[in-house]
Parts: structure tokens; C-alpha cells; sequence
């Protein structure tokens, strides 16, 4: 099979052209490996999420 | 004179005055009457009244026709029979939009593809761009369309439509129930029977584990729900114990053939251990405490003298331990592994699976959780995340919390593990509301949730089972909380009477759906019923109707948008002050008295769930929308927020949103959970993340998550958080590295021909910091 990932040849080999990067989120309760496959309302979720601090008062 | 009339679709085809006769006497007979003559003589008063305004030049319509036969009635004083016209002609309508609509649907499930289609990625573990993905969603909306046109009764599937409630899993309303908990030690005492062929009670861990999938797998078939294992670890430990008797003779045998050149030693130490076992009742263990030694040892007498017997075992035990332990990490990273590819339902999805443990505390139960926990550290073939099984740590004071305890240490790993992969989640045992049922040294009384919360214990139906074990959610319906609020402007005392209102409604729907459900038989699922799995089910036929067993599920009333409603009804959320905290723990605290009222009526376990809103976070907002216009802070978002949480864009500390959260766990016993989100890679502050833990313990939540990102770089393999370029090898998202830098930074394999390289110092490193010894 012919790879379109791959430029060039030997030592200047390069690799990885048009591959993204993973981003695995969890929605409503599950793990999904990328936000395609989630519907609208979903990624919309996703996309308004802030974090939340650890302040001291968490500490025990 | 009339000959022709136009039909919806424009044709132009004879006028037969017959079908309105026909249309009249129909209705009438509705209502008992039995004159044809009167319909007959009423249509051609109405045939009359058309041709005063139409000729055979310019033909009347379908519906002007119908027009004029209601006015006819009207007109004539067949009052009721033009009321009972009214209604067929409607339905008519609706049965003819519906089929409009179901074709329209199929068109677009059809030519779009799922990047387009909103329904194919309704539930995002299928996919929908293939065959069997499409074919299930084909399946899915004929049978929705198929209910609300024929089996619902028509004022729930009108609440249904119009977005005052949500029947989950409606293309399943008349085929299944939701999900179960499955008893793993029970399911593989004796063996069972998947389908094809009888499967012996498993002898080693492997077994166990590929068993424990054929489980999981078999029973999603019969489902619609996920499929969970509540005592994960103490099933497992069998496999464990097998797998070091085993070994532990096998090497015995190996050190008496070197040592002293013993003949067929294999055989000869398996009948002196089940020599043994017969005398004694003993088997040798993994932490080696029972005697069993001594008590083998004058049976080995004729192989070798004592010195070089008790070398022997000695050598046995270190290597039986070892081997054990290896086999267990191996059985559980294969089980991950099967989990995250096995597909059930047509081969369009992946089983949702659930594993609860973390309480076993005997040796190899220990064993069989620390295993689970490192082969999740350690991902996938190539370092990836797993998707499933989700994982549920179970957290008990005494057990498995506090410094001292048996499993404190496995709790630690959790944490770790948790910072890296996102699961565990962390179930609370000692919340007053699970610990109440909690009985030690019985683990089908500890808590277990079941995919992304159902919680199945309380028993009404029978009071003596207050258990997990073999019982599950039977369906479940959510209520449009913010449409009531917007609908009551302001009014606390309307909002709460057309809140009991949707409630009588939902009450009803769950019970007619359980009477569908009841009149299954046992061989409509051969699984969790034909082998037993659900709870009393191995005390009926293949004939047998299922409606008495059933009883031990529930039946779930969910809701969503509780901050939505409060900002509706008093401007603020519970995030922002006591007072809306109050009036949210008012109105969740009435449904959750509705639900035990509702069980103390019908003996049925109706109980209050904080709907995960698969599927539904979006279609209410849409419909309140259009019907409401834009409110701030109400309908402005793309989606309601999930059950009683916090919503997810407004900035809140962890412990306060835990503290504000924390009382509807309490409420809401058909499942609930909660999440914090973390920010920064959580395995760089460890302490943090056990701190959050155990401040959800300590605020009595009772199932909680926390949330960071995972991101991954398939091309060098690192895991972690990527913004816009790779911490590892430095590349931005699509854009190509060098094999040099690859291999300086020592993660290139050579593999040119996948482009993704895993991650070669990761997978070096598997086993990772062992922490049972
Ligand atoms: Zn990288």
C-alpha cells in the first residue's frame, strides 16, 4: 500500500503529514476518542466547559 | 355534476361518492350506530353542498370534500358523529405525516453521511457511517414511528413529540428491558451456555476474563441498556486461585524433575495435591498462610528427602507467585482489549460494559484489581486510551480508603491511573443512602453503578433482596423541567402542580411499558433470561412469562436542566445562591417523594434518576426554543445542563460545586454522578487529585468522575495534554516530523508504513510500579 504519510527519503524521512492528534473527552458518562461522533448539543457541551479550581478548602 | 376529484398528491381520479358514505357510516359506528341509509342519504346532501361551488372543470380537493362533510354533519345535527370524524380525519393526517417524515428520515440516514446527520451520531459509540450502523438506525426510527402510530397509548406518545417528556429508548419500547447487573461468581459456577454450544466453569484466569466478555456480550445482545459486573474482583479471584494451584504444582513438578530427575512429574504433583485437598480441604494459596505446605510435604515423601521437598516448593511458591501474577496482568489486558473491539448488536457496537471493584481484599482479589488498574495505565497496543470497560472503584472506608486499610494502596493506584486514563470513576460506599443497605463480608449489598450512573438496590418488591446482583433499570423517562418553569412565569406554586401533572403522566407511561414488557417469555432472551442472569429467572421455563421477575427492576423517572429551571423560575441557578440551592433541593426532593409514594401504591420500584441525557440534551432546548424564544441563561445554550449539575460554563471552585451537588445524590437513588474538571495533567499533582476524591466522600456524593484532557500524538506517541504543538516532537496537529527527531527523542519503531509508532518507551515499560506485594 502506498503511504501518504511519508516525504522524502532516508535520513530526511518525514512522517505523520495529515495526521491530528487524539483528543479523548468524556460525555455523559462515556469515553469517546474524538468529537466527531458526537452529535450538536453534545459538542456544544463540550465547547462551554470550564475548569474548576482545587482551592485549600478542598484539603482535609 | 361532480366526476373527479384531486388527491393529496395532485392526481385527478373519479369522484365515487361511495367512500364518503363509507367515511360517515365509519364514524357513526364509532359511536354504535348501525344506519347506513342516514350516511348514505348524509352524502349526498354532501355532494350537493360541493357542487355549488365546484363543476366537473375545476374538480374539489380531497381535503374541501372532507371540509364539507363535517359541515354537512355539523349542519344536520350529527354533532357527535362530526366530532368522531374530526378525530379520524386527524389521524389520518398524522399516520400520513408520519410516514412522510420516517421516509424523509430514511432519505437522509440514506445520502448523508454521519458528518451531516445529526441521528447518526445520536449515540456516539455507533457508527453510523456503516452498513450495520445504518441498518440499525433504519431498524430505530421504522420501529419509533411504528409505536407512536400503533402501541403508545396517544397522550404519552403526543407529551413524547412535543417535548414535555422523553421516552428513552423507545425503537426498544416493545422488545427489552435496560440494563443489568451481572453476578459473575454465580454466572460461572457450573458453567453456562452463550448461545452455541455449553461452556465449562472456566479453570484459570484467562478463561475467566474472556468468559467474563462472552458475558458481557451476550447479555448487550438481550439489552438495550450497558452491561456492568458489580463484584468484578471477587469473581476474578477465583480465576486467580485456579491459576496459582495450577502453577504452583506445575512448578513443584519442574524442581522434582531437576532436582532429583522424578518421572512423569506433573501427574504425580497433581495427585498429591488433590491427594491433599481430599484429606485436608486445602489447596495451595497465593499468600502461602494455610499450612498447605506442611501438610504436603509427608505425601511427597517418596519422591526426594525432605531438604530437597521443601526447596522444591519453596522455589514453587516464588514462581507460582510470579507466574500468576504475569498470567493475571496478561488475562486483564486482554480483557481490555476485547472490550474496546468485541462488537455486540449487528456488529455496529461495542458493548457498553461497566466493572465495579476495589473491596476484595483477599489476596488474589487484590491481585485480579491491581492487574485491571495496570493494564488500563498501560492503554492499548499503541499506548491509546481504552474507551471501555468504564470503570468503578469502590470506595469504603476501613476497605479501601484511609491509610491503614487493606486496600488503601489499590485506592492510591485508582487515583493514578484515574489522573491518567480518566477511569476509574469512584463509587462511595459509606454515603448514608448506599451504606444502608451495606452488610460486610456480602458483596452483592455494596453499591455498584452501572455505566454512566444507574444505580439498581432498594427493593420494595421484595424486601429480603436488597441487593445489586441480577437485577437492573427496566426503562426510564425524563420530564422537560425548564419548559414547566417557563410555562409557570414565575409561579412556584403552577410550576409544582404541572410538575405532579407531568409526573401522574410519566408514572403511567413506565407502567404500560412494564405490562409490554411482562408479557415476554423467557426465550425472548436467551440470555439474561435463559441462563439465568437476571434474578429468579433460573426458576422459569422457556415459555415462562418474565412479568414476575421483572418486578425486582426499576422503573426510573429522570429529568434534566434543574439550573436551567431555577433560572427560569427565579433568575438564578443553584451555583448562585442558597435560595435557588433550596428551591432545587425542593423540587428534586418532591419528585424523589413522588417515587417512593408511587412504589408504596403499586409495589413497583419507581425510583428518581439524573438522566445522563444521551441523545436528549439537545432536543428540548431546540423545541423550547421555537416554542419559547431565546431566555438567558435558559434556552440561550445548545443544550440543557445534565440533571441537578452545576452548568458546565459557570466558573465554580471543586468543592463547591461538589458541596452544592452532593445532597441530590441523596435523592436521586436511580443513579446520579458527578464530575469536577480538572485543569493541568492531574499526574503532576496526584495529591490534588486523591484531595477531590476524597472531598466527594467526605460531602457525601455518592459516584463521581473527574474529568482533564487526554490528548494523544499517534505520530510520536505521547500522552497528555497537546495544545497547539506536540510537548514530545514538537509538530502541530497534521503536520509532518522528521524520522531523525523521532529517533533522537527514541520513539521511532521503523514502522514507516502505519505513520503511528506507539509509544516504545511506554510499552518497554509495562507492569508498571506494582504496588501488591
Ligand atoms: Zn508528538
Amino acid at each position: 500500500m502506498e503511504n501518504l504519510n511519508v516525504q522524502n527519503n532516508d535520513s530526511e524521512m518525514m512522517v505523520g503529514e495529515g495526521v491530528g492528534f487524539e483528543r479523548i473527552r468524556r460525555i455523559t458518562g462515556y469515553l469517546v476518542g474524538t468529537l466527531d461522533r458526537f452529535n450538536n448539543a453534545k459538542r456544544a457541551e463540550v465547547n462551554e466547559r470550564v475548569k474548576h479550581a482545587v482551592t485549600r478548602e478542598v484539603k482535609l | 355534476m361532480i366526476n373527479t376529484i384531486v388527491k393529496r398528491d395532485g392526481r385527478c381520479v373519479l369522484f365515487d361518492i361511495d367512500k364518503i358514505t363509507d367515511a360517515i357510516f365509519k364514524a357513526a359506528q364509532a359511536l354504535g350506530g348501525n344506519d347506513r341509509q342516514t350516511a348514505r342519504e348524509l352524502a349526498e346532501l354532501v355532494v350537493k353542498h360541493v357542487e355549488q361551488a365546484h363543476t366537473d372543470d375545476n374538480p374539489p380537493t380531497v381535503e374541501e370534500v372532507q371540509d364539507a362533510v363535517e359541515y354537512q354533519l355539523v349542519e344536520s345535527g350529527h354533532a357527535r358523529t362530526a366530532k368522531e370524524y374530526i378525530l379520524y380525519r386527524a389521524q389520518r393526517t398524522r399516520i400520513r405525516d408520519m410516514n412522510t417524515r420516517l421516509m424523509k428520515t430514511y432519505e437522509e440516514l440514506t445520502y448523508q453521511s454521519a458528518g451531516e446527520n445529526d441521528v447518526k451520531r445520536e449515540n456516539a459509540n455507533i457508527d453510523g457511517d456503516t452498513a450495520m450502523g445504518t441498518m440499525l438506525k433504519y431498524g430505530s426510527e421504522g420501529a419509533k414511528q411504528f409505536y407512536h402510530m400503533f402501541v403508545l397509548n396517544p397522550v404519552h406518545s403526543k407529551a413524547h413529540l412535543e417535548g414535555d417528556i422523553h421516552i428513552h429508548d423507545l425503537d426498544f419500547l416493545t422488545l427489552t428491558t435496560t440494563c443489568c447487573q451481572i453476578d459473575i461468581e454465580k454466572l460461572f459456577r457450573g458453567g453456562f451456555c452463550p448461545g452455541h454450544g455449553f461452556l465449562r466453569e472456566p479453570n484459570d484466569i484467562q478463561s475467566y476474563t474472556a468468559l467474563a466478555c462472552i458475558a458481557i456480550q451476550s447479555n448487550q445482545n438481550d439489552q438495550h441498556g450497558g452491561q456492568s459486573i458489580p463484584n468484578f474482583d471477587y469473581g476474578m479471584a477465583h480465576g486467580v486461585r485456579k491459576t496459582y494451584r495450577k502453577l504452583y504444582s506445575r512448578n513443584l513438578a519442574k524442581a522434582l524433575e531437576l532436582l532429583v530427575g522424578l518421572e512423569n512429574a506433573d501427574e504425580a504433583t497433581k495427585a498429591v495435591r488433590e491427594k491433599v485437598h481430599a484429606a485436608h480441604g486445602l489447596y495451595p494459596v497465593l499468600a502461602d498462610d494455610n499450612g498447605y505446605r506442611d501438610l504436603e510435604l509427608p505425601e511427597l515423601a517418596g519422591f526426594a528427602d525432605e531438604p530437597t521437598l521443601m526447596k522444591a516448593q519453596a522455589f514453587a511458591v516464588e514462581q507460582a507467585y510470579q507466574e500468576t501474577k504475569r498470567a493475571t496482568y496478561q488475562a486483564m489486558e486482554a480483557l481490555v482489549h476485547n472490550l474496546n473491539t468485541m462488537h455486540s448488536r449487528a456488529g455496529a457496537q461495542v458493548p457498553f460494559s461497566s466493572l465495579n471493584y476495589g473491596t476484595d481484599t483477599s489476596p488474589e482479589g487484590r491481585m485480579a484489581t491491581e492487574a485491571i488498574l495496570l493494564a488500563t495505565d498501560a492503554g492499548l497496543g499503541h499506548g491509546e486510551t481504552a474507551i471501555f470497560p468504564i470503570h468503578i472503584f469502590k470506595v469504603k472506608e476501613g476497605v479501601s480508603f484511609n491509610p491503614g486499610d487493606p486496600n488503601y494502596d489499590l485506592f492510591k493506584l485508582a487515583c493514578r491511573v484515574s489522573a491518567k486514563r480518566l477511569f476509574p470513576n469512584f463509587s462511595f460506599l459509606d454515603a448514608p443512602y448506599n451504606l444502608q443497605y451495606y452488610k460486610p463480608g456480602h458483596p452483592e449489598t455494596e453499591i455498584a453503578y452501572m455505566g454512566c450512573r444507574t444505580r439498581v438496590i432498594g427493593n420494595c418488591h421484595d424486601r429480603s433482596r436488597e441487593i445489586v446482583n441480577g437485577r437492573g433499570n427496566l426503562s426510564f423517562t425524563s420530564i422537560n423541567l425548564p419548559r414547566i418553569a417557563i410555562r409557570a412565569k414565575g409561579d412556584i406554586d403552577f410550576f409544582f402542580e404541572e410538575l405532579d401533572r407531568k409526573i401522574d403522566l410519566v408514572i403511567d407511561q413506565l407502567m404500560e411499558r412494564y405490562q409490554i414488557q411482562a408479557k415476554k417469555k423467557v426465550r425472548n432472551f436467551p440470555f439474561l433470561m435463559g441462563q439465568g442472569i437476571w434474578i429468579d429467572s433460573d426458576k422459569l421455563g422457556p415459555d415462562d412469562e418474565v412479568g414476575e421477575v421483572l418486578k425486582h427492576g426499576t422503573l426510573s423517572v429522570g429529568f434534566i436542566g434543574l439550573a436551567e429551571t431555577l433560572k427560569a423560575l427565579i433568575g438564578q441557578h443553584h451555583g448562585e445562591s442558597e435560595y435557588a440551592q433550596n428551591l432545587g433541593l425542593d423540587i428534586i426532593g418532591h419528585m424523589r417523594k413522588r417515587m417512593d409514594d408511587a412504589t408504596r401504591e403499586t409495589g413497583f420500584n419507581y425510583t428518581l434518576l439524573a438522566t445522563p441525557a444521551e441523545g436528549l440534551a439537545g432536543r428540548f432546548v431546540r423545541i423550547d426554543r421555537k416554542l419559547y424564544g431565546e431566555i438567558e441563561g435558559v434556552t440561550d445554550h445548545d443544550f440543557y445542563t445534565n440533571s441537578f449539575h452545576i452548568p458546565v460554563y459557570y466558573n465554580i471552585s471543586a468543592s463547591e460545586k461538589i458541596r452544592l451537588e452532593a445532597p441530590y445524590h441523596a435523592l436521586t437513588n436511580a443513579g446520579h454522578i458527578s464530575y469536577i474538571e480538572l485543569d493541568g495533567d492531574p499526574l503532576k499533582n496526584l495529591d490534588a487529585f486523591e484531595q477531590v476524591v476524597r472531598y466527594m466522600k467526605e460531602c457525601g456524593i455518592g459516584y463521581g468522575s473527574i474529568n482533564h484532557p487526554v490528548d494523544r500524538d499517534p505520530v510520536c506517541g505521547y500522552t497528555g495534554i497537546i495544545d497547539e504543538v506536540c510537548p514530545r516532537c514538537g509538530r502541530h496537529e497534521g503536520e509532518a516530523v522528521s524520522v531523525e527527531k523521532l529517533r533522537s527523542l527514541g520513539c521511532w519503531n521503523g514502522n514507516v508504513d502505519c505513520g503511528y509508532c506507539g509509544d516504545p518507551n511506554e510499552e518497554a515499560a509495562r507492569l508498571p510500579n506494582s504496588v501488591v506485594e
